[in-house]
This record gives C-alpha cells, structure tokens and sequence, in this order.
C-alpha cells in the first residue's frame, strides 16, 4: 500500500474537469485508488466520488493506493494535483 | 466529519425545539462533545460532584423554582457557580419560562449561550437525547449503492465498473427507491442498525458510463427516491472468474460487519447478460421469507433428508422380505 498526501493548488478547486482528469488517470490503473479527505473516502475511479469531496483550494487530500501498479498510480495522481490539473 | 458546535445544534433545532437565544451569544462557537443532557439540580443547590459540565444543562420548573426563593445575592453566587464551569456547551430553560435577569447577565459575561425553549421539560429532554444520539452515532462513506427493494434495504458494493449503479438504474425502472449511489454515509443508530443515506451534495445523482450524470429524482420522480434506509442485507457483486467458491444451497448465511453489526452478505457472480435486476429481487424477497421464519434452503434440505429417510425405511422393509 502507498500513500501520499497533496494539496489542491488549482483556484477553482477540484470542480468537474479535474475531476474527470482525476478519474481517467486513476482508471489506467488496476490498484484500487482510494481518496481521503476529513472522514470521507472515496473511490479515486468513481467520478461521483471524486465530485462529493468538493475539494477547495488549499484543501489536503490523501492519495492511497494498493495493488499492483500502486507506486505508478500514486505518482500519476500527485502529479495531477502538482500541476494544478493544468490550471491557475 | 464536521465539528459539532453550539451554533450548529442552534441552526438545525430552531424551529423543532422553539428555542430563542437569550444570552451568551459570543459562546455559539462552542463544541458539543457530550451526547448527553443533564438537569443541574444538585449543582444548583451546591452539590458539585459528580458533575457533568460538557453536557448540554436543562433547567426546568424544579430549578427555576427552587432560584426563585433565594434572594438576590444568593441567586448570582449560585449561577455564577454554575456557569464558572466553562466546559458547559449551552444552558437550555424549558417550558417557555423566562429566567431571571441575573441569570442572562451571568450567561453573557461566561459567554455561554442561554436558550429558552416552549417545549415540555420531558419533551425537551427525549427530543434532545434523539438529536444527539443521530449527531454522534459512529459513521463511515463506503463506496456502494443502496437501493430499497420492495423495502427491503440492499446495499450492492463492488469494483468499480461492476454494474452497480447500472443494476440500481434497472431496479428504480421497476419500481424501486434509491437511497444513493456512489458514496453512501453509513450510520450505526443502535446495536445493531446500520442506517444508509446520501450526501447532501449528491443528492439522488448517478453516474452510468457513457451516459454520464443523471439525476433520478428528476427523471423518476419522488417516488423513485429515499432519503434513509435500514441496510438490511449487502449485496456483493464480483465478477464471474475471481469466485469459484459462491453459494449453491443457501444453507449458510454469511454475513459481514459495518462499524460493529452484523450484516447479512449475499455474493453474486457477475457475468455479461445476467439479469441482476431479477436477482436482486428474488433476494429481497428471500430475505424477506427468513425474516417471517420461513428459510427455503433449509425447508428444501429437510425434504430432501425425509425422502431419503423414506426410501431407506422402504429399502429395509423389503430386504427382510423373504418371502
């Protein structure tokens, strides 16, 4: 199992399109990707999931993978969330 | 999850238990963290031990009473006593009555809010208990759906992708409520019931792939809907190939535990074309057999030794015939 923990640096926060971004990633992975934030968590291949987090700027998230590609899984995602899911 | 304050308890209770505010406004910010109400009586006649400062204080008729034949002096050394106990998240006066004025002047200068409320003290306090036994009962998110099919609660859990939310989808077309999907808050209400509900944010929302997101409510309408229901069975899909071991009989129940109780689970194998919605019904109704005391599986096993029984009776019988 591996975990990370990320911030949301984007402005608009994690909003629909990186969400969807977020889910696509996490789907290219076989591991199970879970995403804690407070006591919530969810499924990090579940757009539902992902939008219910409502996620605001400067907000923490944890990243927690596990399976066969979890190191992989972990980086791609943490890099999404780096990059500001490629906004301001 | 969400800290529980004064002003939360405020916001949400207004109207339900008639409160006003009357003093110590500047302590609405303060935690609940007792789920617990006491009444303050001994503490008021000065007998301190033993008591509960991080529960919520309820005066009624008793205490006002007894307040009312001090004088003034002895009225402020009292409540100043009382409401030195900072820990006390609000102090509520039942019955509508209207507490003294030393008594908003001392809640204001401890910062501690002071409410009034119209309702009964018996009726203030079970209505408070029920509030805060919702408010502090453990829970958790799962990923899953819940569904209430023919009001039996059924919570489907399973890969991503598996067909759960498309077999909800299918279940409200035939009549069927959902409860949520995708994220379900789970609540341990007593010993042993487990209560689903949505989130606020998600409401009855779906997502079926290649679709995208759809809201039930609207499609459906009300009666396609629930806000909460009792999880009385998980329903567990897996695809086809990873289970080699799932249930022929129907002898054994198997069961799984959420935050301590005991739930049963039924295992299903996934595959192309199967018709889950046909399944899940059959399930329900099953269950809903055994609860009224009627288990198929073993009625059938019981048969089943009967006849076998018989026939080695009969099997006897003829052996010692000699004729």
């Amino acid at each position: 199992m591996v975990e990370k923990e990320v911030e949301v640096v984007n402005k608009l926060g994690l909003h629909a399109r990186p969400a969807m971004m977020l889910v696509k990633t996490a789907s290219q992975f076989q591991s199970e990707i879970k995403i804690i934030k407070d006591n919530m968590n969810v499924n990090a291949k579940s757009i539902m999931g992902v939008l219910v987090l409502a996620a605001e700027k400067g907000s923490k998230l944890k990243i927690v993978a596990e399976g066969p590609d979890e190191e992989e899984a972990v980086e791609a995602l943490a890099k999404l969330f780096a990059e500001g899911f490629g906004e301001e | 999850m969400e800290k529980l304050t004064v002003e939360k308890f405020y916001n949400d209770r207004k109207s339900a238990l008639e409160l006003i505010l009357l003093a110590g406004a500047g302590g609405l910010s303060k935690p609940i963290e007792s789920r617990e109400v006491q009444r303050p009586s001994m503490a008021l006649m000065g007998w301190y031990e033993g008591f509960a400062a991080q529960r919520i204080q309820v005066i009624g008729r008793t205490e006002i009473t007894y307040l009312q034949h001090l004088d003034q002096k002895q009225l402020r050394e009292t409540l100043e006593k009382l409401f030195s106990y900072r820990e006390i998240p609000c102090v509520i006066v039942s019955k509508g009555i209207i507490p003294p004025p030393v008594m908003l002047d001392v809640a204001d200068k401890a910062n501690i809010p002071l409410f009034s409320s119209k309702l009964a003290t018996v009726d203030l306090m079970s209505k408070l208990a029920n509030w805060l036994d919702v408010q502090f009962a453990p829970r958790i998110y799962i990923h899953g759906t819940m569904v209430d099919v023919y009001g039996v609660g059924m919570l489907y859990t399973g890969k991503s992708g598996i067909g759960k939310s498309e077999c909800a989808l299918d279940l409200v077309e035939r009549g069927h409520r959902l409860v949520a999907d995708d994220v379900v808050e789970l609540r341990r209400q007593s010993e042993n019931v487990l209560i689903a509900s949505g989130t606020n944010l998600l409401g009855h929302h779906m997502e079926i792939r290649g679709v995208g997101i759809i809201d039930i409510e609207k499609l459906f309408g009300i009666r396609a809907i629930r806000m909460q229901k009792r999880v009385e069975l998980e329903v567990k899909l897996v695809m086809w190939e990873e289970l080699s071991d799932y249930e022929r009989i129907g002898m054994e129940t198997k069961t799984t535990t959420i935050l301590g109780v005991e739930i049963p689970q039924v295992i299903i194998p996934v595959s192309p074309g199967k018709n889950l919605t046909a399944i899940s019904e059959v399930i329900a109704m099953d269950f809903m057999l055994k609860v009224y005391g009627e288990n198929v599986a073993s009625t059938f096993v019981e048969r089943l030794n009967e006849e076998i029984k018989r026939k080695s009776r009969a099997r006897e019988y003829l052996r010692e015939d000699m004729e």
